[in-house]
């Protein structure tokens, strides 16, 4: 079973006062701290933004590259926007990190750097955690 | 004794330099007077930047004095701006100041709004959110996805006060007409402190790799141009580059004053230059951000 983290509810046990922005480094920490306390290390985990408003690249940086860099062995976000993916991309790409997200009609790709997605992919697959479509996408099996 | 710090009549980006010149010959325990008798105008910058004068002066020395716009559409226009609302904190304020609420009206997007924790990044990222959208792409003709862009720049913006300065700060936004160089509506954020600067922040860091060009051009440019923070983080310096990649795509326009220099990103459609260095020195840090109206085939909107 894959662990399954719901940002906007962590944020809100994160911070005082109903926020839906996920901005400031205090908030960043504060979000991956809490996260990290339930999450192995090594693991694949999926990253649910939905309900999430503003993504800044400070918390970009604070939780999806720091959690990619020293907790996970891939993250999958799911319910992302334009925006989220805006501020997610250039900072992963920066540090030469990729996650994988799933796309509103369920395929998965690479989000950041271009060199470590392919193998991320690949990584679920073996697991049997994805499949390849005849189409060639790549789709959860569960999760 | 007391010396006397003229505001600018039109108290902007471009006469800011004035004014920091003639805050920059106060002695320190000199009592100041900033006098905005004569103020015809002043733009979020000039406002949040008076602030951080006053803050700064008060450091020093007295509570300064403040003499406020005798204009009373003018006075009445920095009240709804919210700039009393945090002046009387700071200053030993004389004149008539009208006793009006910061105003919720189309051009002031976000009244003068004091930054000291990221708990105020968050208010004022979701004050934001619910009052620019409309603005943004209504007005601007931003995409409508680009209001998220906008937040992200600001919450930015807001922070280097908070993780840099060393003490609080103000923020304001507002939409206006911007005759000057466009002759179309922008959105200018303007975010200002008196704390230790950009040159102080990094120094431990950086001054060793700039060797004898260090100063406050070279911090500035450390800053903004190659990305580089205070910290040792890897992640860190994501922010200012974060509203350089906001504002290219938008064509707009990025400046940031500190100590005795000023960078900007400068777009096409102004003639600001890149860096200037051997400004009257001024504290903390000021930044500037000008979103323009999008150029459409049909020309600006008549706003």
């Amino acid at each position: 079973m894959i662990p399954h983290i719901n940002v906007h509810a962590i944020l809100q046990q994160s911070v005082h006062g109903f926020y839906a922005d996920l901005v400031t480094r205090p908030t960043g920490r504060a979000v991956r701290e809490n996260i990290e306390r339930d999450l192995p290390a090594g693991t694949i985990a999926v990253m649910d933004f939905t309900g999430v408003g503003c993504l800044d690249y400070s918390c970009a940086d604070e939780i999806v590259a720091k959690l990619v860099r020293d907790k996970v062995r891939v993250l999958l976000l799911r319910g992302l926007t334009e925006a989220h993916r805006e501020a997610i991309e250039p900072v992963l790409a920066g540090a030469g990190l990729a996650v994988l997200c799933e796309r509103d009609d369920g395929a998965l790709e690479g989000l950041g750097a271009s060199e470590p997605a392919p193998a991320l992919l690949d990584e679920l697959v073996e697991r049997r955690l994805a499949a390849r479509n005849p189409g060639g996408t790549i789709r959860l099996t569960a999760a | 004794m007391t010396r006397l710090v003229e505001v600018p009549t039109s108290f902007d980006d471009r006469s800011f330099d004035q004014f920091a010149g003639a805050y920059a010959q106060a002695a320190d325990g000199e009592r100041l007077l900033f006098d905005a008798h004569a103020a015809e105008w002043a733009s979020p910058y000039g406002l949040v930047g008076l602030l951080a004068a006053g803050e700064a002066a008060g450091r020093k020395g007295e509570r300064p004095l403040l003499t406020a716009p005798a204009n009373p559409e003018v006075v009445s226009y920095w009240a709804r701006a919210g700039f009393f609302r945090e002046a009387g904190d700071l200053f030993e304020v004389h004149g008539k100041v009208p006793k009006l609420k910061p105003a919720v009206e189309s051009e002031v997007l976000l009244p003068v709004t004091p930054v000291r924790a990221a708990e105020d990044v968050h208010a004022v990222v979701s004050t934001i959110q619910q009052r620019a959208s409309a603005i943004l792409s209504s007005e601007l003709g931003l995409d409508p996805k680009a209001t998220m862009g906008f937040a992200m720049a600001l919450s930015e913006s807001c922070q280097n006060i908070v993780e840099h300065a060393g003490t609080g700060g103000w923020v304001a936004v507002q939409a206006y007409n911007w005759r000057r160089k466009l002759a179309r509506r922008v959105v200018v954020i303007a975010v200002a402190d008196a704390g230790i600067g950009f040159r102080h922040s990094l120094e431990p860091t950086q001054a060793k790799r700039f060797g004898e060009r260090w100063g406050d051009a070279a911090a500035l440019e450390a800053a903004l141009i190659q990305g580089v923070s205070r910290f040792r983080d890897p992640g860190r310096g994501q922010g200012l580059a974060g509203i350089r990649r906001y504002l290219a795509r938008w064509e707009g326009k990025v400046a940031i004053r500190s100590g005795t220099a000023r960078i900007a990103i400068v777009p096409g459609w102004d003639d600001d230059v890149p860096l200037k260095d051997g400004l009257p020195a001024f504290p903390g840090s000021q930044v500037l951000l000008i979103i323009p109206e999008q150029a459409s085939e049909k020309g600006p909107s008549k706003k």
